[in-house]
């Protein structure tokens, strides 16, 4: 205990951001719950706040983050909202690489057939009525896009999807659907070179893709360039 | 050795059974030795639009499950020397009487003593639909100008480019000229775009293709009918005479032009 005094293994600072809570990564894990434990439990704070654990260069399994959450919020004043790493599992390390990559269909995804890419999908052709493309990340279509399009299937809301000819009968992105019923009527107007993105509100909103660039900036991984 | 042609289209109703009782008879016209194989088990029609029902005497079944001999299965049509044959189906059984390697099995044979052997597959893409393109080389697909019969198309289109055959050739059948040409049906271009697949040919909608299939007598036996026309054009194209495909533009304006030409007369 007398070595707690002279060295904290955890750390509150505030940051614009709000509270964050520093927990030491060089120190035994168990010498790491106890003082946690205690500090959430001295802690005098008013009111709900929300805090950002930062485990640094420890790597922690879901169920090690599992109980230092639990620990926190055993304080009835704390929340954590967000929980940041320095390093993370090999295997998460290979699926966020996955995600990342674009894979390329070429070819004509024709009614009862469906595309699935781990990453983001290019197809080349069209995507025909009842056909189904789906990616963990945006989806272009370089064709028609007239059959079903889910983009960010395991949940990425950032995903968009793009066609030279946006006419798609379904298109969802993350867990929002939207029918392509006669109501969008700009649809049927202008289906070239169309871009849809989950807007602010909730809802599947379709724009010309020209507007990617300042819809979704962070899609644009290029480098460099004068 | 032969070549053994499927003629498909998934959706029902659309022409297949006409189209291969026209196909196999213009190809006969041509000189060319033809068996027309029926794999519509259970609903079989084939007989009836060659007018050989009742000369019906053993069916597919019956050879594949080793009661008689293939030659005794074939039916022969009079009309022809001895350039076109039909192997009927059975009408007492359903499609699972038979497996795709027994047809395919059956099919090598056939494409031993005959130049085409034309395979006319029943609708849907469950068994019978297997039977019918085990043993095939190359597949014809047929498709109606609507909406319900293209999709279903572009579905079979789909399932036969997994399979180890040559690209499927289209065949747009009963084209009705004023619809199309109001607006009120898809035409040829659409159709071919959505489906990008390679255009056999068009048949034009014929009254006399109902009334000669009723009288057993395929349309194509008459020169001066206009889908009898597309009907022998397709035949001279599956024979890579005429029209040539290779070059698509020029063949296609060509044809369409000839087709122009027999509605303007």
């Amino acid at each position: 205990m007398k070595q707690m005094t002279t060295r904290q293994y955890v750390t509150i600072k505030g940051t614009k951001d709000g509270l964050v809570l520093r927990l030491d990564d060089k120190c035994a894990y168990s010498d790491l719950l106890a003082e946690l434990r205690s500090k959430v439990a001295e802690d005098e704070l008013e009111g709900l706040a929300e805090v950002q654990l930062d485990t640094g260069t420890r790597y922690c399994d879901e169920d090690e983050l599992k109980e230092i959450m639990n620990i926190v919020h055993e304080s009835p004043n704390l929340r954590v909202s967000k929980i940041q790493s320095d390093v993370v599992s090999m295997e998460e390390c290979n699926r966020r690489v996955l995600e990342k990559q674009s894979e390329t269909y070429i070819g004509i995804v024709r009614s009862g057939q469906v595309v699935q890419a781990k990453g983001d999908l290019v197809v080349i052709g069209d995507v025909n009525p009842n056909a189904r493309v789906v990616a963990a990340g945006s989806i272009y279509v370089l064709g028609r896009l007239k059959g079903i399009a889910h983009a960010g299937a395991n949940g990425n809301t950032e995903a968009v999807i793009a066609a030279s000819w946006l006419e798609a009968t379904h298109l969802m992105i993350a867990d929002q659907i939207q029918l392509m019923t006669d109501e969008l009527t700009i649809l049927s107007e202008h289906p070239e070179m169309e871009c849809a993105y989950l807007h602010s509100n909730g809802f599947i909103a379709i724009d010309r893709l020209q507007e990617l660039r300042i819809l979704r900036p962070q899609l644009s991984s290029f480098k460099g360039g004068s | 050795m032969g070549e053994a042609i499927v003629i498909t289209s998934g959706k029902g109703g659309v022409g297949k059974t006409t189209s291969t009782a026209n196909l196999g008879t213009a190809l006969a016209l041509q000189g060319k030795k033809v068996c027309l194989v029926d794999t519509d088990i259970g609903l079989r029609n084939l007989d009836v639009i060659l007018g050989l029902e009742n000369r019906i005497i053993y069916d597919l079944v019956d050879v594949v499950e080793g009661r008689c001999k293939v030659h005794q299965a074939l039916v022969k049509d009079k009309r022809f020397e001895e350039g076109l044959f039909l192997l009927p189906a059975a009408q007492t059984t359903d499609k699972s009487a038979v497996s795709p390697e027994q047809v395919k099995t059956l099919v090598e044979n056939l494409k031993r003593d005959y130049d085409y052997v034309l395979i006319d597959c029943p609708a849907g893409i469950e068994q019978g639909y297997k039977n019918a393109i085990a043993g095939a080389d190359r597949a014809i697909v047929v498709t109606t100008p609507e909406i319900s019969a293209v999709r279903d198309a572009d579905r079979i289109i789909g399932l036969l480019e997994l399979e180890d055959i040559e690209p499927p050739k289209l065949i747009i059948n009963r084209i009705k000229q004023q619809l199309v040409s109001e607006g009120d049906a898809l035409d040829v271009n659409e159709i071919t775009t959505h489906l990008s697949i390679d255009l056999l040919g068009i048949v034009a909608d014929d009254e006399n293709v109902i009334s000669s299939s009723n009288k057993g007598e395929p349309v194509v036996l008459d020169p001066a009918n206009p889908a009898a026309i597309g009907y022998r054009n397709i035949a001279r194209r599956i024979l890579g005479e005429s029209v040539p495909l290779m070059s698509l533009d020029k063949g296609r304006t060509g044809f369409f032009g000839k087709i122009k030409s027999i509605f303007s007369r």
